[in-house]
């Protein structure tokens, strides 16, 4: 099986982490209608992980990957990029949304150059390198296009070359392609495999799709029902098989099985919750 | 054609285009339509020398005759001046008041919704000025300002201003969190927030309350010049009508109509030049 359980906050990865989640946790709101969505959690990502969330709705993943973004603060503990704790929004931390998060008011290319005009980079240059990305995410030819003129596939992908032109150090990805078909979907996880493989970046990844963490992951996290819990972490080699159609191996059925027998425990138990609510 | 006008429509072709240019073509016809009819009512109901009055000129004189008084009105000016006059200085209190509110007021709520101290200042005191009928404070205009084209300006922007604050507030408070999340995840700075992505997010707003304040405006230019003045647009209708010359009233009525509908397509023509992405999230 190409998937085994780690500790992911063993000695060497806590040494040689990347980004590092300390006892973090959160609780929206106060008294009696204190939600926790996080207990405290840690969490040890290494540089050029690719580690995938997957848990059941509610559990808290946009709630751990907004912290680590810098939107919002942790109620206890802390995450530290580099040595440095995160308090507020970087741009060496890309964020990709779910959707709904371009500028509607400027084109595609404008978009992709939003980057590296707002950390001073001129204006020339900043064009120069938002076509290279766009061409790169095959976008070269929507340049002047506004995003309500592009399907939902093409808007992500534009999502991506904005974070990516920023050459950040960590990728932060909600669910990104949660809106898609499955034909648009496989795809663009192509797309990202590919760029993932070309740029070594860091990347946190949020998603309802096994099959997709599979694909993609170097490290797969499962979390438990709300409060989400690091229920099972694995180690994870199917995204370093070059074959596009690794997903019809007998190994990744078998380790898509185990996370699906994981995640269904949860989700039952986060129903139940949600019905006691 | 977008989704919303095929609620409760139906189209029978799926060509874009020709959908688009059929359905405007026949807006349009619709439209002239409406306008027609009702042109026609009044022809009507008037007689316009061809029969009896429905009712009589003294309530209601015949397009004609409003068409003649305009032409007299238009040689021979209203009261020692003429109508071009009275058109040009109710013009321009309407227009100083109105960009007043506009240059100062979008700013101004634009600030209140991206600033929290200047929320907690500004906002209380604006919300509490707003449901005090501002035609009460016309007496009180008239002895802060006297009688001459301060008071007059003052009292259109009174209730306008206002507005035009609360539009640009409201539209800064419903700008998604994502789109500032994601700007500021792009390295931009508060000011790059501000100028590059609150402020163009907010345009369709602030266009949708410009055009909802120039009927407040052109009401308000009504009571501004009920008294303390001798000319104006609606100062010709008001006199006018102690005289019952009913067709000076509707001369009067007519252009100020004119003047407003006029506005509002011009800041539609704008808008939509502007801000072609409203409505397109
Ligand atoms: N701003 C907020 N205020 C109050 N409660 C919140 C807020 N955001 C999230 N929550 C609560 O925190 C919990 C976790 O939310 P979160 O969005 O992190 O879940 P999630 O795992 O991303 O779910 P999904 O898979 O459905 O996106 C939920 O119970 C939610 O109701
Ligand atoms: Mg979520």
């Amino acid at each position: 099986m190409s998937i085994e359980p780690i500790d992911l906050n063993s000695p060497e990865r806590r040494r040689d982490a990347k980004l590092m989640i300390e006892g973090l946790s959160k609780t929206y709101g106060g008294g009696a209608d204190a939600v926790q969505a996080l207990p405290p959690i840690d969490l040890c990502i290494g540089l050029g992980d690719f580690l995938c969330v997957v848990g059941p709705s509610g559990c808290g993943k946009s709630t751990l990957l907004n912290i680590v973004a810098g939107f919002e603060p942790p109620t206890s503990g802390r995450a530290v990029l580099d040595g440095r704790v995160i308090t507020r929004p970087g741009a060496e931390r890309g964020v990709v949304f779910q959707q709904g998060a371009l500028f509607n008011w400027l084109t595609t290319l404008e978009n992709v150059a939003f980057g590296p005009r707002a950390r001073g980079i001129p204006a020339a240059e900043a064009r120069t390198s938002a076509q290279e990305m766009l061409e790169m995410v095959g976008l070269g030819s929507f340049a002047q296009k506004y995003p309500y003129q592009l399907s939902g596939g093409m808007q992500q992908r534009v999502g991506i070359a904005r974070a990516l032109v920023n050459n950040p150090e960590v990728l932060l990805m909600d669910e990104p392609f949660a809106a898609l078909d499955q034909q648009t979907r496989e795809l663009l996880q192509e797309e990202v495999r590919r760029i993932w493989q070309e740029t070594g970046k860091t990347v946190m990844w949020i998603t309802h799709s096994i099959e997709e963490a599979l694909f993609l992951a170097t490290h797969i996290i499962v979390m438990s029902a709300r409060p989400g819990r690091i229920k099972a972490a694995y180690r994870s080699h199917f995204s370093e098989n070059p074959d596009p159609l690794v997903g019809a191996t007998a190994e990744f059925t078998a380790a898509r099985r185990e996370i699906v027998g994981l995640l269904r425990e949860e989700s039952q138990k986060a129903r139940l919750q949600e019905e006691l609510a | 054609m977008s989704a919303r006008d095929e609620v409760l429509q139906e189209s029978e072709t799926y060509d874009a285009a020709t959908v688009e240019r059929r359905a405007s073509r026949r807006d349009r016809w619709l439209t002239s339509t409406t306008f027609l009819a009702l042109f026609a009512l009044w022809f009507a109901v008037t007689g316009s020398g061809l029969w009896q009055p429905l009712i009589r000129p003294i309530f209601l004189p015949s397009p004609g005759a409003v068409l003649q008084a305009f032409l007299s009105l238009a040689q021979h000016g209203y009261q020692g001046n003429s109508l071009w006059h009275h058109i040009g200085v109710s013009f321009y209190r309407f227009a100083v008041a109105f960009s007043a509110c506009v240059v100062i007021g979008v700013p101004l709520g634009l600030l209140i919704g991206a600033n929290r101290t200047v929320r907690a200042l500004l906002e209380p005191p604006i919300q509490a000025i707003r449901p005090i009928p501002k035609l009460a404070l016309l007496p009180l205009f008239l002895i802060w300002f006297g009688i001459g084209n301060t008071s007059k300006i003052i009292i259109i922007a009174a209730p306008v201003f206002p507005l035009m604050v609360i539009a640009a507030m409201q539209a800064v408070r419903s700008v998604s969190d994502k789109k500032i999340q994601a700007a500021q995840s792009l390295g931009a700075s508060r000011w790059t927030v501000f100028s590059r992505v609150i402020l163009p997010a907010c345009l369709p707003g602030i266009f949708t309350g410009i055009r909802m304040s120039i009927s407040i405006g052109v009401t308000m230019l009504v009571a501004a010049e009920l008294t303390a003045t001798s000319d104006g647009i609606a100062w010709m209708s008001l006199t006018a009508a102690e005289f019952l010359s009913t067709d000076v009233v509707l001369v009067g009525v007519v252009i100020m109509a004119v003047m407003g509908f006029g506005l509002d397509r011009a800041i539609r023509a704008l808008e939509l030049r502007i801000v072609h992405w409203s409505g397109r999230d």
